[in-house]
């Protein structure tokens, strides 16, 4: 601030004031603390030091004091008075200025006398009581700045005498042209025409036969027919469509430095759909910024949400979550600006702009429209998915209905079942009395309780054989217990030293008298005691490389047991010996089992399977048994409940399938407004952590107001604000970016700024000529379309005479029409297309065309690219798979934004890089090869028909009679240089090479054949790097 | 020099490429359109800036010829940058700033008056104050304090400046990364070097004017953007060199295709190109025309540029190069190779600073690694420019995105969090006052108390060094003229020599 200003003579009669103020005071404290009055006392201080820069003129943070009543609301940082407590009111520590939460008040000259702050704070203390006076003045603000004003009801003005005017944009253009004594550039020829509009509309160059009919069409509106069949072509949104996701920052991955990625393909499709059903554009805006919330809202209108969802996240390690999420809530705002409203809105964060009439307060409101919405991932059924699904849960809910009657009538079943369970209990297990072998010299003692104990040489590792005379009854599982002992290392029951062993396997055989032995298979083993890292299902799994891990310390010195079920039951008359193999495998040292016994039971499988808990409790008294008891039993029954079972499984193979096909849904990330609003406040220099006041949604004073449905607005009243006929900005903005891209600028260059910082219009009444057209149409793009490229102003020349081109050098006037570079993704298009191999799918996940190796170096992770080999190796550029940290090399050579943030307008370089990559990347040399073949199976009388169609498929113009010429020596000296070095010949036009979409090739050519291929691969080659090639005339 | 593309044209050959053979087309067609169209380039190079121009003092670039070397605003102490970009945040504590207090507090819980209201990546309020392990000493006449960790540095003490002072404003990678090269942690802004070639171009013809390559384990975090043009014209972003025999991509012609075949490619693409340019007068084919002539050049000077095998054993053993290997110190010697050839600004990057405390990522052997790594081929670096006369006007700057906290962070192992209050880089050459210490660190080593250098602090004194006024060295973008220092930034005088 300038010292010099008045400010400093009112400073000085303020203090003179103050100081009389003092004197008064002094007396009057002598007298008995009169209380302080606002009118008189504190006032003229604020008057004095503060009217400045927080009255009537401007409002620093938000804050005006000349106003009793907006002094105690206070500003941006909330409440400046707290009535009855002056030490926490900020406007008492702004005038300290000796609290960090606030900035020293004034912030020059001298600060207040001790005495002034004195009566602020005795105010304040005392209540903070201010008189009626009048509301401070608030409102709408208004501005005369050209695009805040409402849209112009333009008549078009009357064209002059002999001019061509197509439609009224010429009549608009001709008088600008006039004005300055200057003509329109004459209407192109009909091939640049048809290639024009071709690649304005759909993206695409015309195929020679389409520019022949063209050309063959003499019918008066032969162009305009030629016009709606393009804005009827499925392709058309996709050429606008990617325009759009431009605005929209799409991409495939989650951005900053992790950078994983993410799936939002729907709403990508969703754009191209929309467009080719030429969705209205307020609709279309709508629907992107609110279709959650519309009443009913479809799944399509919340796929179209995603607009807002293709904000970054950060995955970095030790972030802030609230952080990152401020920055993408400022980020919708920021872009909603740019695309929508063509304001710089995100300068207003930190403080309020500086140019345009938008208050930081005033940003925050907008922040709170965003600020209210969850961001959840919306699963996107396909048709058959959307049957199948409900189908499923319909079923389910079926049979879980049958299965709760089958279990409510299921009490006599299960009375019967505990009868039956209790009459084959209590379990009865014999002892085996056995003899045992060792197989590796070891010896065993026979213990009281039937158990053998190892001893003797101890071997590293061990097969014992264990037999018995069968018991006096069937058998139907067998039980291994390894035990403790006093003689073993550790106490055992295992013979380490830390009493542990492995069992690697176990088996059962029944010998018979005659030495012959038959197996017996085992069902199941279980034990108390399995560990992951070796289970008991080891010892049965019919290998000794696993087996059962008895390593833990804890287990050192007590017993353990496993069951072994058998198969089949041995029956009760079979003859014969059990015998019992125990194989230990070690190679260092002794991991065998020290002492163990073994017992068999005949109590049937269903009695084993039960819990001990099940079996006490089954064969007690119903009336004795416990709740726990009651429902244990109920559980085991229903197990095993034969009513119940078959249903139960099918039940879960339901939903098992219904996992499986929810597993296999498309997601897709939307917006979901949340029923409890989230507060907003105004971040403090625009940071997070410093909140200010608290803000309700709203939007800039200087354009109309807001209407909401409710108490307060949301982001669906918002949207419906945004494409409001009354609000001067979105229309115009839209009709001028479209404008943008047919004439490479815009009727306001600046098309991101329509603030006082930008270009102001250079036609201004056609462009709200255009943007009442345009809301009159219905927000109907393709009309829009159709109005511009039916223009005589659209039809022009490229080439500028002189004399325009010097008056003009900008094209500010539309005296001709523009040579364009393609966009990218085109470039890629136009060849595939032009060399026959493109892929025409529209929409579905993002795809993998070849890329150079090593581009991953220059990233924190890895990318995954699964390099297509089939048809989606050819697909449109608009398809590849997009990592913001490493986007696609080609495209980003040719300025493809990497979607960090909005891209309004592309710009277009023209790099030694970009002709490094047309010439030889390798995936763009591949489209070359395929051309040739494609080529050379076309039907042509010689080499120069040939030369002419690949020169018309790429250029729809004829060549020439110089470029013919030179053309056809460069085929004729490559073939002959091929000829004469048949490597290089195969290395350009290998073998079996054809790429998809080419015709087949001969499969084993003569090398004349392959010098052939590869003079034409050259030429072709030739022809994708020309810079008409890449160029919209 | 040539060798490695082992077909070097013989003298007088027609075909050898677009510059002999259409050359003189090409003039005719630029002299035709120049006539025809009776407009001076000039304004048809406006025609294509539209609102975009700058308003700085300096020449504004022809887009035709975007990277033509301009004159700055004042006199240049320096030409040429080496930024040798330590990625991760190389901790000052145990390499360049010894702190008594720190070591006597080894342990103890920090003072609440340090960390109230800071934030962290991941410490908490009640860290544990991290004495270093790292022995100190003073090198040069200078006395610069440097660590046992880098003795080659050490015995070039007085040729750089040490500032012990830095400051930064963020402290997650991504965003700390993007403001150090943009001066904003967020996205959509130029990178210093593509403001410098924006601003004076290059001299380099046959190379781009801002090259970035990378050493470490993987690549920085943030990628693209930290080397972008953001909103300047794209022509200004850094180009990565690859690792391998094929510095750019798409530099080597496509299998079958020797560089006679190509010079006939060129050059029919050129003819026919410059047949368009005399029908139409679109100066963009001009520009097309001259970028394939570079293109054409480019496939010859890259592969020459990365062959180190012309260096002699000397000078690889100096840097601790090996011919063949993607190294920091392969890339300390291709920088100076680059800049030898003119390039404006060179970046190396190399990466796994980040020292927190767990596997691999420790302040122990870990950054004994990224010390052996960098410590040699850095001094090498400045010893080689210097002899080489270069360093006068080459400027090596050596950093990372921030510093680390004096707290240890309670992990597996040593290691300490991110820091923005109180780091260390240091410099050397073109303009910079060798052998001094510039700045200090409060007893702990937390705030940097002594002549504070703020990120835009260095920016501003950078583009000094470069002859630009970072105040006028603007670009208008959404009706704010932008700047690399954004809205901060003073020239240090301490560091000028």
């Amino acid at each position: 601030m300038n010292p010099t200003r008045p400010k400093a003579r009112c400073l000085f009669f303020a203090l003179a004031l103050s100081a009389a103020a003092i004197i008064l005071l002094g007396v009057d404290s002598v007298a008995g603390a009169a209380a302080v009055d606002y009118a008189a006392d504190v006032r003229p201080i604020l008057e004095a030091h503060c009217f400045e820069c927080h009255g009537p003129e401007e409002q620093e943070s938000g804050l005006r004091v000349d106003f009793g009543a907006t002094l105690i609301s206070g500003g941006n940082s909330g409440p400046a008075v707290a009535a009855g407590d002056s030490k926490n009111s900020l406007l008492i520590k702004a005038v300290h200025g000796t609290d960090d939460s606030v900035s020293k008040m004034p912030p020059e000259g001298p600060g207040l006398s001790d005495e002034q702050v004195d009566i602020l704070a005795r105010w304040i203390d005392e209540g903070a009581q201010i008189p009626d006076e009048p509301n401070a003045p608030v409102g709408r603000v208004t501005s005369d700045h050209w695009s805040f004003q409402p849209l112009d009801d333009v008549t078009p003005p009357k064209a002059p005498e002999g001019a061509i005017v197509r439609n009224p944009i010429d009549a608009f253009v001709l008088r600008r042209l006039a004005e300055t004594g200057l003509a329109p550039s004459v209407e192109a020829d009909r091939t640049t025409l048809i290639r024009r509009l071709s690649l304005d509309l759909i993206g695409l160059p015309p195929t020679v036969e389409q520019v022949d009919a063209f050309l063959a069409d003499r019918r008066d509106d032969a162009y305009e027919r030629l016009v709606d069949a393009l804005l009827n072509s499925p392709h058309y949104g996709e050429r606008w469509g990617r325009h759009w996701l431009d605005l929209a920052r799409y991409a495939d991955s989650n951005g900053y430095t992790i950078d994983g990625g993410r799936s939002i393909w729907k709403y990508r499709d969703w754009v191209i759909e929309a467009l080719n059903r030429d969705l209205p554009f307020d609709q279309f805006t709508v629907e992107q910024i609110a279709g959650d919330m519309l009443p009913g809202a479809r799944i399509d209108q919340k796929i179209a949400t995603g607009f807002h969802r293709n904000t970054l996240v950060n995955e970095e390690g030790g972030t802030d979550d609230e952080q990152f999420r401020v920055e993408a809530v400022v980020d919708r705002v920021a872009t909603t600006g740019a695309v929508f409203l063509g304001l710089t809105l995100g300068c207003a964060r930190c403080h309020d702009h500086k140019y345009d009439p938008i208050t930081q307060r005033e940003f925050y409101e907008l922040f709170a429209v965003f600020n209210n919405a969850d961001e959840p991932t919306l699963p996107v059924p396909t048709d058959q998915q959307a049957k199948e699904l409900p189908a499923l849960n319909a079923e389910i809910r079926q049979s879980e209905e049958r299965l709760a009657t089958v279990d409510a009538n299921s009490g006599t079943r299960q009375v019967e079942w505990e009868a039956k369970l209790a009459a084959t209990l209590p379990l009865h297990w014999t002892v085996l009395d056995v003899a045992a072998s060792s197989s590796g010299g070891a010896t065993f003692r026979k213990l009281a309780d039937g158990s053998l104990l190892a001893g003797g040489e101890i071997p590293r590792g061990d097969v014992y054989t264990v037999s018995a005379a069968r018991p006096d009854h069937a058998v139907t599982a067998l039980m291994l217990e390894s035990l403790p002992d006093a003689s073993l290392p550790n106490h055992g029951p295992g013979l380490d030293e830390q009493g542990a062993f492995v069992l690697h396997e176990l088996s059962v055989a029944l010998a018979a008298e005659d030495g012959s032995s038959q197996p017996v298979a085992l069902a199941s083993a279980r034990s108390a005691y399995s560990p992951k890292e070796g289970p008991i299902g080891n010892a049965i799994d019919g290998s000794t490389e696993t087996g059962w891990t008895f390593t833990d310390a804890k287990q050192a010195g007590l017993p353990q047991a496993a069951i072994f079920h058998l198969k089949q039951p041995i029956p009760d008359e079979s003859v014969g010996r059990l015998v019992v193999t125990l194989t230990h495998q070690s190679d260092d040292k002794p991991r065998q089992i020290g002492r163990f016994r073994i017992l068999v039971t005949g109590a049937p499988p269903t009695t084993l399977s039960q819990s001990p808990e099940v079996r006490d409790a089954v064969r007690r008294p119903a009336a004795e048994r416990t709740d726990e008891q009651r429902k244990a039993i109920r559980q085991a029954f229903l197990k095993i409940d034969p009513e119940r079972v078959p249903l139960a499984a099918q039940i879960a193979e339901l939903r098992k399938r219904k996992k499986q096909v929810e597993a296999a849904l498309t997601t897709t990330l939307v917006m979901r407004e949340r029923t409890e609003p989230r507060e907003t406040h105004i971040h403090l220099r625009g940071s997070f952590l410093r909140h200010g006041a608290k803000v309700e949604p709203g939007v800039p004073r200087v354009l109309p107001p807001i209407k909401p449905r409710g108490v307060s607005a949301d982001r669906l009243d918002f949207a419906r604000w945004l494409v409001d006929a009354r609000n001067p900005l979105t229309a115009r903005v839209t009709v001028n970016r479209v404008w943008q891209r047919y004439f490479g600028r815009g009727l306001v260059a600046t098309e991101n700024d329509f603030g006082t910082q930008g270009e102001p219009p250079s036609h201004p009444e056609l462009l709200d000529w255009l943007a009442r057209q345009f809301i009159a149409e219905g927000w109907s793009l393709k009309a829009l379309h159709r109005l511009i490229v039916t223009s005589a102003t659209y039809r022009q020349a490229s080439l500028a005479p002189a004399k325009l081109a010097g008056a003009d050098p900008y094209n500010e006037l539309l005296g001709r029409q523009r040579r364009l570079r393609l966009e990218a993704e085109s470039i890629r298009d136009v060849a595939l297309a032009a060399a026959g191999m493109l892929s025409r799918d529209i929409g579905g996940p993002g795809v993998y065309p070849p890329q150079p190796e090593g581009i991953y170096r220059f990233t924190q992770t890895k990318k995954f690219w699964g390099t297509n080999q089939g048809p989606d190796r050819y697909r449109r550029g608009m398809y590849t798979y997009l990592w913001r940290s490493s986007p696609y090399p080609f495209l980003k050579t040719f300025d493809a934004p990497d979607a960090t943030v909005t891209c309004t307008r592309r710009p277009r370089s023209n790099t030694p890089l970009q002709a490094l990559t047309l010439a030889n990347d390798p995936a763009f040399f591949e489209i070359a090869r395929g051309f040739s073949t494609n080529l050379l199976a076309a039907p042509a009388a010689d080499d120069l028909e040939r030369i002419r169609l690949a020169f018309r498929r790429c250029l729809s113009r004829q060549p020439t009679a110089e470029e013919l010429s030179q053309l056809s020596e460069y085929l004729n000296a490559e073939r002959q240089r091929f000829a004469d070095s048949p490597d290089d010949a195969l290395a350009v036009a290998p073998k079996n090479s054809a790429p998809y979409g080419a015709t087949a090739v001969p499969a084993d050519p003569s090398a004349a054949e392959v010098a052939q291929a590869a003079a034409w691969t050259m030429v072709a080659r030739v022809l994708l790097n020309l810079d008409e090639f890449i160029t919209r005339e | 020099m040539s060798r490695r593309l082992g077909n070097p044209l013989p003298a007088g050959d027609s075909n050898a490429g677009p510059s002999v053979a259409s050359a003189a087309l090409l003039d005719t067609t630029r002299r035709h359109f120049f006539a025809q169209c009776g407009v001076g380039i000039g304004s048809m190079a406006l025609a294509s800036m539209l609102a975009e121009e700058s308003r700085g003092a300096i020449v504004r670039p022809d887009p035709q010829d975007p990277m033509a070397p301009r004159a700055p605003h004042f006199g240049a102490k320096a030409k040429r940058i080496i930024f040798l970009f330590m990625a991760g945040g190389p901790s000052q504590l145990e390499l360049f700033d010894y702190k008594p207090k720190l070591q006597e507090l080894d342990g103890q819980v920090v003072p609440p008056e340090y960390t109230k209201n800071k934030r962290f990546a991941f410490i908490k309020g009640d860290a544990k104050l991290l004495g270093t392990r790292r022995k100190f000493a003073r090198h040069g006449q200078s006395g610069a304090e440097l660590s046992e960790c880098l003795p080659h540095l050490a015995a070039i003490a007085d040729e750089i400046c040490l500032v012990r002072s830095m400051q930064t404003d963020v402290f997650n990678h991504g965003p700390a990364k993007l403001f150090v090269n943009t001066g904003s942690s967020r996205f959509g802004m130029p990178s210093m070097g593509a403001w410098l070639t924006y601003g004076i171009g290059s001299e380099s013809r046959d190379l781009p004017g801002f090259v970035v390559l990378q050493s470490g384990p993987r690549g920085p975090r943030g990628g693209n953007p930290l080397w972008g043009s953001g909103f300047l014209p794209t022509a200004y972003q850094g180009v990565p060199f690859l690792g391998g025999s094929e510095p750019i991509l798409n530099l080597a012609s496509p299998p079958g295709i020797d560089r006679q075949r190509e010079g006939r490619f060129f050059d029919t693409v050129g003819k026919l190109n410059a047949q368009r340019l005399a029908a139409t007068g679109d100066p963009e084919i001009a520009t097309r025309i001259s970028a394939y002539e570079m293109a054409y050049r480019m496939q010859s000077s890259a592969p020459e540029l990365i062959d180190l095998s012309a260096e002699s054993q000397q000078t690889l053993e100096a840097y601790g190069a090996e011919p063949g290997k993607v190294t920091f110190a392969n890339n300390c010697l291709l920088a100076r190779r680059l800049v030898e050839r003119g390039v404006r600004f060179v970046q190396l990057y190399h990466t796994d600073w980040d020292h927190h405390g767990n596997n691999d990522t420790h302040l122990g052997e870990p950054l004994d690694a990224r010390c052996q790594e960098t410590d040699q081929p850095a001094a090498a670096l400045v010893k080689d420019l210097r002899q080489r006369g270069l360093l006068d006007d080459t400027i090596v700057i050596w950093g990372g995105e921030f510093g680390r906290t004096p707290m240890g962070e309670p992990r597996d192992l040593i290691g300490r969090d991110h820091h923005v209050d109180g780091y260390t880089m240091w410099m050397a050459g073109g303009g910079i006052k060798p052998g001094q210490t510039i700045g200090a660190t409060d007893e702990l080593g937390y705030y940097a108390v002594e002549d504070p250098v703020h990120v835009h602090d260095l920016q501003a004194t950078i583009l000094h060094l470069m002859g630009l006024d970072h105040l006028k060295l603007t670009y208008k973008f959404q009706g704010r003229d932008f700047r690399l220092t954004d809205v901060g930034g003073h020239v240090i005088e301490k560091m000028l020599a």
